[in-house]
């Protein structure tokens, strides 16, 4: 935002960044090999809801993409939608690096669509030998950065230590977001 | 923080210096001025800390533990009671507020009371009533006022000075009024690092109190680390639940944060824990690690 923008209060909404996100798959060894983290083949890309007026066309819209990602693309892909009404495109597929790609190209072709600045993040599940919970970790499409999401299952608790400890084992191979404070959870992700 | 209220502070100056050149105001009602303005600053500091952060005054019955906390801990330091404020922020901290011990108020953030133990969280009120009881507001307002004084006496002097040595204001060199401001910024800057060593001094004084008042330092001491800790900064809320979203992504990405410790308000946590265990090891209690 340049300095004209900031005196005339003209802030744009962020675009998406996208590229960040192949990272996951080059750290795909490390989270299996010394994390014990395996992916569980799911991905979910969340957005914002829509006002009433956009509605219509954003029906159309998102079929319209569905029938492109499907063409293109040897992934699953499903329309779902949160309590919080948030829109949802789950992505699923059995190969980790082509699941990382179709979650790309759903985004790329959203921000194709005209939803490039509603799009909010990324959400990729992990699984671990003996463990029940599942391990996350989230992309942040606005900051093109990831950070770790491990909740505990109870309310909106989170183990934090384990958090903290993915990303010192991780911080070199993916770029994780320094701040923090915008380590937001998404509880209840509908990725099942 | 530092920033606004070195800003603030600067601003007050400025403010002074322009009033006293253009209005003519005598010496008088300067002083007066400026004592108006720290009193009302002193008089209302519990009501403006209060709004500033949103925290919002509970009841017995709104907060039963929280409340049942303060009392014990009041009766064993002997002070009035406080009114009891939560701020509704996922970051934990505490702040106490107010003139006098019968006119104070002590306010927790509502992460500070879900994250910490409970004798955690009453090592940390302990430590904001021995702000109270050592009445900190009236010593900083106090000092702060003194501060002003000075910067303000300086630019008189100099003021007079120039005036009064028949110097002809046509010998050269930056206007009379430049040198002046510039002379009662710098007193005033000398004066905010003064005031904030006074600042960290109270600090270790408060974290004294607070061992003495639970004659439990140690808990104290866990309070503070975890306080400070990465883990209690990452957030327990929903990416989706954030109001204002547009506003959230506006912050700038990355504040470095190394502002020296001449310019903190409070002493770095290290030297804190380590005074602390120097307490606890006065009063004959071993430090759980």
């Amino acid at each position: 935002m340049g300095l004209g923008d900031v005196l005339f209060g003209r802030k744009k909404l962020k675009g998406a960044k996208l590229d960040r996100l192949f990272a996951l798959s080059t750290a795909q060894i490390t989270l299996q090999t010394e994390l014990d983290l395996r992916p569980a083949g799911v991905a979910g890309v969340v957005f914002k809801p829509l006002s009433a007026g956009e509605f219509m066309r954003a029906e159309q819209q998102i079929d319209e993409l569905l029938g492109v990602v499907a063409q293109t693309s040897g992934s699953e892909v499903r329309r779902r939608q949160d309590s919080l009404g948030y829109q949802w495109l789950i992505v699923r597929d059995r190969d980790f690096e082509d699941l990382v790609t179709g979650v790309h190209l759903v985004a790329n072709e959203l921000g194709a669509h005209g939803f490039g600045e509603q799009l909010l993040a990324a959400i990729f599940t992990f699984e671990r030998r003996g463990e029940e919970r599942p391990v996350y970790l989230i992309y942040g499409f606005k900051r093109g950065a990831f950070w770790p999401f491990v909740p505990t299952g109870k309310e909106q608790e989170r183990d934090n230590a384990e958090e903290l400890r993915l990303r010192n084992e991780l911080q070199g191979e993916l770029p994780f977001e320094p701040d923090l404070e915008r380590w937001l959870g998404l509880f209840d992700a509908p990725l099942d | 923080m530092f920033l606004t209220m070195f800003l603030l502070g600067a601003l007050y100056v400025v403010f002074f210096v322009v009033l006293v050149q253009y209005f003519q105001l005598g010496f008088v009602p300067m002083i007066l001025l400026l004592g108006g303005l720290a009193f009302l600053q002193y008089y209302t500091s519990d009501k403006i800390a209060l709004a500033a952060s949103g925290a919002k005054v509970v009841t017995p019955e709104q907060a039963p533990e929280l409340h049942a906390m303060v009392d014990r801990l009041c009766a064993m330091s002997d002070l009035p009671k406080p009114r009891v404020a939560l701020i509704p922020t996922d970051v934990p901290n505490a702040f106490a507020t107010g003139r006098s011990p019968k006119h104070s108020a002590v306010a927790v953030t509502e992460g500070l009371w879900r994250r910490l133990e409970p004798r955690e969280v009453e090592g940390v009120l302990a430590h904001e009533l021995s702000h109270i009881a050592n009445r900190d507001v009236a010593v900083m307002t106090i000092a702060s006022f003194f501060a002003m004084l000075a910067a303000f006496l300086m630019r008189m002097g100099l003021w007079t000075g120039m005036m009064g040595g028949g110097r002809s204001r046509d010998s050269g060199g930056a206007p009379a009024f430049l040198i002046v401001l510039v002379v009662s910024l710098v007193t005033y800057v000398l004066s905010y690092i003064l005031i904030l060593m006074i600042s960290r001094y109270r600090e270790y004084a408060a974290d004294r109190g607070a061992a003495v008042i639970t004659g439990a330092p140690e808990y104290l001491m866990s309070a503070l680390q975890k306080i400070a800790s990465d883990m209690t900064r990452i957030p327990q809320r929903d990416l989706r639940q954030l109001e204002g979203m547009n506003a959230f992504f506006i912050i700038p990405t990355n504040v470095k944060r190394t502002v020296g410790e001449l310019f903190m308000t409070h002493p770095p946590l290290e030297k804190r824990l380590a005074r602390l265990a120097e307490i606890s090891a006065e009063m004959g209690r071993p430090i759980a690690a």
